[in-house]
């Protein structure tokens, strides 16, 4: 027994998890059928039972590095299996809040982002830093959002903002890289390989249809998640017209920088449309799966304003009402900037460390989609 | 009393299909000259019920021999107070299970009605065994909750209770606890004890009278005569009962035989009943430094359900541990709490309660293996366990290890207190000129120790090896039920159970205990011949004192005067027959069943030169329902067999065989129930001990030139109705390889 491992449990864990929406955490009794049911977990050494026990013996230190929570992508068909209400995939969520917690410094931010109780500050922060740096005045005239807010105001506050959400994320990407090669005792492998096959996985999104009960998750996924590229490609057309040929917004489709605007609408529909699939999806399976956790729902909010308000400031802009125009335009940079500073804590940090995880477990051998 | 006898056959449920019914009626009217015999269409709907009564008010017919369907149904129907009943089986052994109107099939159902009415013309009415007068009290031994409930289910139905404590306060273990686990539903929180409020309740009932820091010294006599003699503090005080309960409870096992797991070498190392008084008496700390234990790992069966310690599972450790966990947690939220199980068994509703200290945050569960305890530095512990769900073997750091220990009856007679006895035993012997046996052990229930009754048989309730010491005699049908008449075990010391277990038992056991009292009164026997109002009658004049039937009445039932002639404690005897069987002057009868009459069955039988004639001697209680099953799904039955029913296979007398046989009956085949511990008879080996007479029979066949194979013992389960048809036929097939008995042309 000498090689036994001491372990050390840390009861602040599991109490974090619960508290982070994994209530029913206690409630397995480890009999695994959630991972055999689980049509995503590699074979040898399948998650998510091991996780389950993990977090209820609060054995924080298993999750330094541990690709598995990550690769779950929360299609709750364990938990809609599960005999004792033990809600696998909500306890995962969970953890996988943790993990941004430890991974995503600085970490009072990212206590401060999963905190129901300090949702106002979260995004009373931006609108102060926009009302500073803006200045507030209603302009006369036509409504043009740039007379409102200057265009090079918004590229001063939302570049570095979306830096820093990026820098965050990267560096926590990166330590976190580290600890799972350390953890699973991995030194090398097939890097730019495993990067092109999560690449084509993510392109795809062809995991989503290994999926049983919330198989509908395809969809929505699929339709914000091209959104969001779609208007990605329109701020970057947006800001080779501004900068570059010196075209001022609004654009219209009908004139010089009609790409910026054909992206722009499509990306507003596919929101619009995606959105209100997540939603109505989490209620039809609320029943089997639960409805979610703050943490989820922090972000369909985010992103479920961004939508609207987007749509809405666009809307009146076109009728003329002002009184209503500018003030949702407002709302509308107070989100997208909560999107951008908050990436790397809110639930949108899968990006980072379910892509990460979902590279490592290719790069180690774990996942067998690539030859190593 | 003059018998008249009246025979009626029943037509319906398909007899009339299957046999003439009128070839039967002749068998009864002119064979056996019976002047009154009828047939119905149903005899069991209410003109057939009708014409019987109407007989026996108009013609006197005071015996009534129906033959229609199974004695195990319509028996209310077939009930006449006051008058004989006997029942042939033509339904299911003819009707429902034999080919219909074939010669055989109506040389079988005419057999049946020979002997039926050969059966009841043997019967006598009964005359039920009185005493003279029956104590109605009930004696109850130990008073923790389980003898506290007891008495009270006792008292609150009106009869008197007479509690036995040998420490001066009731409330037994339960009173001993910090807290107590839930009773009721949603069995989540600890409950503060109610032990004490029972006790009370016992010490104000008027109808119980309580002894404590008092032990049994003697008890003489048997059901509803009990002679108690009471060691108190202040002398011995003499009572009376009717029965008796056995609440005796139980010990924990010794801790000190769990060295591996570090008890006795670390102060730290405690058991559950140490734990369950640090926490009655405030803070859990470490018994080293007194510091405050906030890592308290649970073992769990420490010692139990492991061959060098305590084979069995005791049932309660589990949820003791979980209560004990909440304790941890309770008093210290910061606390954590292990319990390493090899399996958690949290019997019946508790899965609640399980289920809810489960959802602690505070309380880490695994199942796994402990491999041992050692000392890590600063007086920690380490538990190392070894396939554990996390997945690897695993020390855990612990400031205090809980052994939960399980429990030892306290009927358990420990190796070392019987040797002693058995020294002392033979130093007796001895003395008084005998040889003592170097290979005899001495049986546990030789030695005194919570009852002393003065029983030939020994003080003790004798136990079951499998029950490793419980006082468990048949815990399949009968719970509650000793190898003594009118003495009910129930708690812990009869099958190990918490504390709710031990609640409802007790009731279960007063209620026996009552009802005993009012048989005996009444003269009726006790579970399961609850109706029987017979009892076995010796010609003593014949008796030649071989004790054979003392040797293996189960019950203890027979005495021996100073000459060595056997007698019966009639209220102790349950109406087995096993004397019947085992006499081998055939002295032992009972007023409807004898030897004489089953030997006179055999001989009514119609033994025809030609074809096969058999036997089947069936148990009533499992062998006989299994044939009723095997005919109603329908399937065939061979027609050389005639089946007849015996109260148990113990019953066997070899004067049967040996007059079947020489009658030209080809074969008989005994079914009964399964040997061994784990037996299903309801007289504790009523089969095997028909199989070892059986033995001595084999030579005497041999001596006649019959094969020994023609008598065959099979053992059988009521649920094996499906084999019957196969094992039957077998049988049949195997007779026919035989020549044909030659006693069949005397």
């Amino acid at each position: 027994m000498a090689e036994a491992t001491i372990v050390k449990p840390d009861l602040d864990f599991v109490k974090g998890v619960i508290a982070a929406g994994g209530e029913s955490l206690k409630k397995c009794y480890q009999c695994a059928t959630c991972s055999v049911v689980c049509n995503v977990t590699p074979d040898q050494n399948p998650f998510p039972r091991k996780e389950m026990i993990w977090a209820q013996w609060g054995l924080k230190d298993k999750f330094k590095g541990n690709p598995d929570v990550w690769l779950c992508q929360q299609c709750n068909d364990c938990t809609a299996y599960c005999p004792r209400g033990a809600k696998p995939a909500e306890v995962l969520g969970a953890i996988r809040k943790q993990t941004i917690q430890q991974y995503s410094a600085p970490a009072f931010l990212a206590g401060l982002v999963n905190n129901k109780t300090f949702m106002p500050v979260l995004f009373l922060i931006p609108a102060i830093i926009l009302l500073i740096t803006g200045g507030f005045s209603i302009p006369e005239g036509d409504i043009v959002f740039s007379n409102f807010f200057p265009i090079h105001t918004i590229q001063f506050v939302f570049t570095p903002a979306l830096l820093f959400g990026l820098a965050v994320g990267v560096m926590g990407v990166m330590k976190f890289w580290k600890d799972m090669k350390q953890a699973a005792g991995v030194t090398s492998g097939d890097l730019k390989g495993s990067i092109i096959a999560t690449a084509k996985d993510v392109i795809s999104h062809g995991k989503f249809k290994d999926c049983g009960v919330s198989k509908d998750r395809f969809l929505s996924h699929f339709l914000v998640f091209y959104s969001f590229v779609a208007l990605a490609i329109a701020t970057g057309f947006g800001v080779l017209y501004i900068d570059i040929f010196h075209v001022m917004s609004p654009f219209s489709l009908f004139g010089k920088g009609w790409i910026v605007k054909l992206f722009g609408l499509a990306g507003a529909a596919g929101l619009l449309l995606g959105v209100s699939l997540m939603v109505m999806n989490r209620f039809k399976n609320a029943a089997k799966v639960g409805i979610g956790s703050y943490f989820d729902w922090l972000l369909i909010t985010i992103i479920a304003v961004v939508m609207a308000s987007g749509i809405l400031a666009y809307l009146t802009r076109l009728a003329g009402i002002a009184g209503l125009a500018y003030p949702i335009y407002f709302i509308h940079l107070v989100f997208v900037f909560s999107l951008f500073v908050y990436l790397p804590y809110s639930k949108l940090a899968h990006l980072f460390y379910r892509g990460t995880a979902m590279c490592f477990a290719k790069y180690s051998g774990r996942d067998k989609t690539i030859d190593n | 009393m003059e018998k008249k006898l009246g025979v009626y056959i029943c037509k319906g449920c398909n007899i009339a299909d299957t046999v003439e019914i009128e070839k039967l009626q002749e068998v009864a009217t002119k064979e056996k000259q019976i002047p009154v015999c009828k047939t119905h269409d149903a005899l069991c709907g209410t003109e057939g019920l009708e014409l019987i009564k109407n007989d026996i008010s108009g013609e006197g017919v005071n015996t009534v021999v129906v033959a229609a369907c199974s004695p195990r149904v319509k028996f209310r129907e077939f009930s006449f107070p006051g008058n004989l009943v006997e029942r042939i089986n033509l339904r299911e052994f003819v009707a429902w299970s034999q080919e219909p109107k074939t010669e055989d099939t109506q040389a079988l159902a005419e057999d049946y009605m020979r002997m039926g009415i050969v059966k009841a013309q043997k019967g006598d009415f009964p005359e039920p065994f009185m005493l003279e007068e029956t104590d109605k009290s009930v004696l109850v031994v130990g008073g923790g909750i389980t003898g506290l409930t007891s008495a009270l289910g006792v008292a609150d139905a009106g009869y008197k209770a007479i509690v036995v404590e040998k420490s001066p306060e009731l409330g037994g273990w339960a009173a001993k606890m910090y807290k107590q686990l839930p009773q009721s539903y949603p069995f989540e929180s600890l409950e503060e004890p109610t032990v004490k409020s029972v006790a009370e309740r016992v010490i104000s009932h008027d109808n119980i009278k309580v002894y404590t820091s008092s032990e049994v010294e003697k008890i003489v006599g048997f059901p509803g005569q009990y002679d108690v003699a009471i060691k108190t503090a202040g002398g011995t005080e003499q009572e009376k009962a009717g029965s008796i309960i056995m609440a005796a409870g139980w010990r924990p096992y010794d801790a000190g035989k769990l060295e591996h797991l570090g008890y006795g070498k670390n102060p730290n190392v405690i058991t559950n009943v140490q734990m369950e008084e640090m926490a009655s008496s405030g803070k859990i700390t470490r018994p080293s430094d007194g510091k405050e234990a906030k890592r308290v790992a649970f073992i769990q069966c420490a010692g139990s359900r492991d061959a060098n310690h305590l084979p069995y599972c005791s049932s309660f450790c589990c949820l003791t541990s979980l209560k004990q966990a909440a304790y941890v947690r309770e008093k210290n939220p910061d606390a954590i709490a292990y319990v390493l199980y090899k399996d958690i068994r949290t019997p019946g509703q508790y899965e609640l309660f399980y289920q809810s200290m489960q959802n602690d945050p505070g309380v880490m569960l695994t199942k796994g293996e402990v491999t041992g305890v050692s000392e890590a530095s600063g007086g920690d512990l380490l538990v190392n366990v070894k396939d554990t769900l996390l997945g690897e073997d695993v020390s855990i750091e612990a400031d205090l290890v809980v052994l939960a220990t399980g429990m030892v009856p306290n009927t358990k007679i420990e190796q070392d207190v019987l040797a002693e006895w058995k020294k002392k035993f033979d130093e007796q012997l001895t003395a008084s000129g005998g040889k003592p046996d170097p290979n005899a052990a001495l049986e546990p229930h030789k030695v005194p120790n919570i009852l002393k009754l003065d029983y030939k048989q020994g003080p003790e309730l004798p136990g079951l090896d499998e029950a490793y010491g419980f006082a468990d005699s048949n815990y399949i049908c009968f719970q509650y039920e000793t190898l003594r008449t009118g003495i009910y075990a129930a708690g812990s010391v009869r099958q190990p159970m918490n504390m709710l277990q031990s609640i409802e038992d007790a009731l279960g056991a007063s209620m026996k205990a009552i009802q005993c009292i009012e048989a005996t009164a009444n003269g009726y026997a006790v579970h399961p011949r609850a109706w029987d109002q017979t009892y076995p009658e010796v010609n003593l004049n014949k008796c030649t004192s071989c004790k054979r039937c003392t040797e293996e009445c189960p019950f203890g039932a027979i005495e021996e005067d100073e000459k060595g002639t056997p007698f019966h404690k009639m209220t102790r005897c349950r109406r087995c027959g096993t004397c019947l069987g085992s006499c081998p002057e055939r002295v032992i009868n009972f007023k409807d069943f004898s030897i004489d009459m089953i030997s006179s069955m055999f001989k009514t039988m119609d033994v025809p030169d030609e074809g096969l004639r058999l036997l089947g001697l069936v148990c009533e209680n499992d062998a006989y329902p299994a044939l009723d099953a095997a005919a109603m799904k329908r399937q065939k039955l061979p027609s050389a067999i005639r089946f007849v029913s015996v109260r148990c296979l113990g019953t066997l007398n070899l004067a049967w065989i040996a007059d079947a046989l020489s009658r030209g009956i080809d074969g008989m085949i005994l079914l009964g129930c399964k040997f061994g511990e784990n037996y299903q008879c309801h007289f504790v080996k009523g089969s095997e001990l028909a199989q070892e007479r059986l033995g001595k029979l084999q030579e005497t066949l041999g001596r006649l030139m019959l094969e020994p194979e023609r008598v065959e013992l099979v053992q059988l389960s009521i649920s094996d109705y499906d084999k019957l048809p196969e094992i039957l036929n077998e049988y049949v097939e195997k007779l026919d390889g035989f020549e044909p008995n030659p006693f069949k042309e005397f």
